[in-house]
């Protein structure tokens, strides 16, 4: 190790350091006023018990729209350049580790333990993101996590070849993220022809009906997330995988 | 119990950085992002835990570990 990148690493770590020592060194306390705010009132207009989720799928309804935008362009630059990687590269290159086991190469670093390892675990997992998700408005989660959860699951499911299953192949997974991402587009630009608020959650102080839309659009937001995700993963590792 | 847990995550961070296999760093930072969920659950944000644990520890380090498969070996210190 050379001292030049030792001295590199440390110069970094000073300047960070510095940048942040006035946030930590300040004396002022937190801002409470949103804090109460949400508090008192995120219970009632929204009908979400988890604040988080009241605040990003009742009051913010159009930067969660933003965010699921900026995923959606990620994942289609990252899928146009594997797919022209697949074109040039790996043409009739065996270095697909999703195939089954006789097409797969000898070489390809893969044991009995993956399989049953992944084989016993993605349905697991499958239940637990889909709880994540569905129960996003009451305990810790919602449709990010549900869906890259989701994501992880599918991904196991692919890797193992000993359960067949519909859900690894990547026709049926974006035709599903395609209708959840449509509707979901619907849903958040269709609120704009009710009176109460730009972009917000339609049914406000009906706790009742506000917490299913917030279900209605985890659920979207978590079979978008997690469809496009298993997409990019199972494209990476070796395209089409179907039965 | 904070205290302990970012002096772990400073050093698997330090790990990763100096590491010759690329392949640890990448073990590295996984433990990292678990390390840092259960920092985040200690302090009260389980959304942020679940997300950190989803993201950091699953789905980035299937990325990395694909981006080095597709990479070649190479040395430029002896």
């Amino acid at each position: 190790m050379n001292k030049r990148r030792i001295f590199k690493i440390f110069l970094t770590t000073f300047i960070i350091s510095f940048t942040i020592l006035p946030i930590i060194l300040s004396n002022s306390s937190w801002p409470t006023l949103a804090r109460d705010y949400l508090f008192m009132h995120a219970f009632d207009e929204t009908g979400a018990s988890n604040t988080v989720s009241s605040i990003y799928l009742g009051y913010r309804l159009i930067d969660t729209l933003g965010e699921t935008l900026v995923l959606f362009v990620a994942i289609t630059g990252t899928m146009s350049i594997l797919l022209n990687l697949h074109k040039q590269v790996l043409q009739g290159v065996e270095t697909q580790s999703s195939l089954p086991p006789e097409k797969r190469a000898k070489n390809a670093l893969r044991t009995n333990l993956v399989e049953v390892v992944a084989s016993k675990l993605g349905p697991i997992i499958l239940l637990f993101g889909l709880y994540v998700m569905l129960y996003g408005h009451k305990s810790p989660g919602g449709g990010f996590q549900g869906g890259v959860i989701l994501a992880s699951a599918i991904v196991f499911l692919a890797l193992s070849t000993v359960v067949k299953t519909k859900l690894t192949n990547s026709n049926v997974l974006s035709r599903i993220e395609s209708i959840s991402f449509l509707s979901l587009i619907l849903v958040t630009t269709y609120v704009v022809f009710f009176p109460n608020g730009f972009f917000r959650n339609i049914a406000t102080n009906n706790s009742f009906a506000s917490a299913t839309m917030i279900i209605i659009l985890n659920i979207m937001i978590g079979l978008k997330v997690g469809t496009s995700l298993a997409v990019m993963i199972i494209a990476m590792m070796g395209g089409q995988h179907d039965y | 119990m904070n205290i302990l847990l970012l002096s772990l995550i400073l050093c698997l961070s330090i790990f990763s950085l100096f590491a010759k296999d690329l392949l640890n760093s990448i073990i590295a930072l996984s433990a990292i992002s678990i390390l840092s969920s259960l920092l985040f659950a200690l302090l009260r944000a389980p959304d942020v835990a679940i997300t950190e644990a989803a993201v950091g520890a699953g789905v980035s380090t299937i990325i990395y570990v694909w981006a080095i498969r597709h990479t070649k070996r190479k040395d430029l210190e002896k």
